[in-house]
């Protein structure tokens, strides 16, 4: 991706993160520090094309590609004067026509294509169509409509939830009023004793918690574990025993041998080549050889074929 | 020996190395299902000079060999120039159990694959043989790509003489890679492979590791300070941290050994290990036994004898 940066000050992101390129309608972008700069009395020229531009309608460039924001707002200015909607054609071939000839229109002025006659083209299209254009910047478009109409739903519908909890909170109130009130009756005038009371009470109480559904709220969000985790949870717990270390015991069938350690005491080590530095830069010792040859000179000494050694 | 060739029923095609082809097969004689790998007899320039010496090697080692973690080699037998060898069917391998993101490995599980894999190793050490090419893939069929992922940073500078400590770094970067569900140290070339090595741990300075200014390929490389292995592992407890930082110790005379890491606290401590019937099965479905004395223990190890063994040569 090629660095963004500014086409005046030659700075770019990399060099100021925090740099912030800004745009308007000619589709020239400047970094916010170059149009304080230049555009400090609330007007000038843009300084790649001259256009005069004025303060107030530079904003933040969302596309990499300025051109695609000059675009956006030639777009946004036609379709205020272009404002027919489907219902005011005959056909939809008509339409269709219609939509191509907005196309044209902003693909020229965009371009710089024919920019003259396009214009020229716009101010009759406007002086012709002036009703219509009135008209339906008041009305509002069928889709505007339905939109509100949503909108609209959802809030009725928030409502009703909300009236049907608080509903629901004062029956509760009351039943534990109740209930509250025939256990202390039934305290008063029963002879079973108070413990068993409480205790059947308590144990009726918790069924009718139990039988409600539990209520999901409106705002439940999926926690996101599902997918490709199934088999997460839970995890089996799986021990065996504890690891107890058992040595090797080599089977010499001869004498035993001495032992690693005792092999630089006794004086093995001194009838070896001792150890050369690349070798012990390889993790090699001359120990590890003399304890090999002892015992593979040791061992089977004791076998004969026919016996056991052990 | 003509009786040999048919006794082993193929029942599909498992996989291809550089050296060798594997098949699924049923023994006839008792109904087994077994792995039969047959040596490629390679060019006419390689077949001139006879049966590979690799092979000849591993044949020659696990007919000595015998551990519950190390796979048996059942049978050998040879058609026309062609040698094949008969082994334990294993129904998967650690490399399968790692990128299968459906299966949760939990720390009893994890200690329960490096202890098989040591014990295994111990054994092999204690007879003087190195493995020289542990990984979690090994699957018979192996050095399609001679593995720099799992390889000992003196390899890597071209130490000709070496002992036990390669194998352990490579069981430190199996765990990791058991703890990270990733490869811990993916190089794509031996110097960034030390580099990743040195970034991740620290460069060794003369005295952290003597003789490695010796070894032949030795390169200076610019310091790292390296990153605490708490960092990396946030997860792990601290007797586990205490037995990786011992296998991927960078001087390999300080690395422990197999004897030395199986003594350690980590092994002893809770969580106890997973009992090998019980570790996760490939293709999401955990537990299920359906033939639990059988595989699962020797699986971990059909990746450590599944690389062709080596003996240590002095």
């Amino acid at each position: 991706m090629e660095e963004q940066g500014c086409p005046r000050c030659k700075t770019t992101k990399y060099r100021n993160p925090s740099m912030k390129l800004l745009v308007n309608v000619c589709g020239h972008s400047l970094c916010e520090s170059c149009v304080d700069l230049l555009f400090i009395k609330g007007s000038g020229g843009c300084p790649e094309c001259g256009t005069a531009l004025r303060r107030n309608n530079f904003r933040l460039q969302l596309f990499e590609d300025a051109n695609v924001e000059k675009e956006v707002d030639i777009r946004k200015r036609v379709l205020r004067d272009f404002n027919k909607k489907e219902e005011d054609f005959q056909s939809l071939n008509e339409y269709n026509d219609y939509l191509e000839m907005i196309e044209t229109v902003v693909f020229n002025l965009t371009n710089g294509v024919e920019e003259e006659q396009t214009k020229k083209m716009i101010d009759q299209y406007k002086k012709e169509n002036r009703e219509i254009i009135q008209k339906n910047k008041s009305k509002m478009s069928k889709d505007e409509a339905y939109l509100d109409s949503l909108i609209e739903q959802e809030k009725h519908d928030a409502e009703f939830r909300k009236k049907i909890l608080l509903e629901k909170e004062l029956e509760e109130k009351n039943k534990k009023k109740l209930n509250k009130e025939a256990l202390i009756d039934e305290l008063m005038f029963s002879d079973m004793p108070a413990s068993m009371i409480m205790a059947t009470h308590k144990a009726a109480t918790t069924e009718t918690k139990e039988n409600e559904p539990v209520q999901k709220s409106a705002t439940h969000f999926s926690q996101g574990m599902k997918v490709g985790f199934q088999n997460m949870m839970p995890v089996p717990l799986e021990e065996g025993e504890a690891y107890q270390h058992v040595s090797i015991t080599i089977e010499m069938c001869g004498p035993s041998l001495p032992l690693e350690d005792t092999l630089q005491s006794a004086g093995y080590l001194k009838n070896v080549r001792s150890t050369s530095d690349s070798e012990r830069g390889g993790g090699f010792e001359s120990r590890m050889a003399c304890h090999r040859a002892l015992q593979d000179a040791l061992s089977g000494l004791f076998y004969f074929p026919g016996t056991s050694c052990s | 020996m003509e009786e040999k060739t048919k006794r082993y029923e193929k029942i599909e095609f498992l996989g291809e190395g550089q050296f060798a082809t594997v098949y699924k097969a049923r023994d006839t004689h008792t109904d087994d299902i077994v792995a039969v790998k047959k040596i490629k007899v390679g060019t006419r320039a390689e077949a001139a000079d006879g049966i590979n010496r690799t092979a000849l090697r591993e044949i020659k080692l696990l007919q000595e060999l015998s551990h519950r973690n190390i796979i048996g080699l059942l049978d050998v037998f040879g058609q026309r120039s062609n040698v094949s060898l008969v082994f334990d069917f294993m129904e998967t391998d650690l490399e399968v159990i790692i990128k299968d993101n459906s299966i949760v490995l939990t720390p009893a599980h994890t200690k329960s694959y490096i202890l098989q894999t040591l014990k295994g190793l111990e054994y092999l050490h204690t007879h003087w043989i190195l493995h020289r090419d542990l990984k979690p893939n090994n699957l018979l069929i192996n050095d399609k790509v001679v593995t720099r992922w799992y390889r000992c940073p003196e390899l890597l500078f071209g130490a000709r003489q070496y002992g036990t400590g390669i194998d352990m770094w490579a069981v430190g970067c199996i765990l990791a890679e058991l703890l990270l569900r990733t490869p811990f140290l993916p190089g794509d070339s031996d110097i960034d492979q030390l580099s990743r090595i040195f970034q991740a741990l620290g460069t060794p300075r003369d005295e952290d590791w003597p003789g490695i200014k010796a070894l032949p390929d030795f390169v200076q490389f610019k310091h790292f300070p390296g990153t605490p292995l708490r960092e990396i592992f946030i997860a792990a407890s601290d007797d586990l941290l205490e037995v990786l930082s011992k296998f991927l110790a960078m001087d390999p005379l300080k690395r422990c050994t197999s004897t030395e890491c199986l003594k350690m606290d980590y092994f002893k401590l809770k969580p106890y290990p997973t009992p090998g019937p019980q570790l996760p099965r490939a293709g999401g479905n955990q537990n299920n036994n359906k033939n639990p004395d059988r595989t699962s223990l020797k699986r971990k190890l059909e990746t450590d004898s599944g690389g062709l063994a080596k003996r240590l040569i002095f």
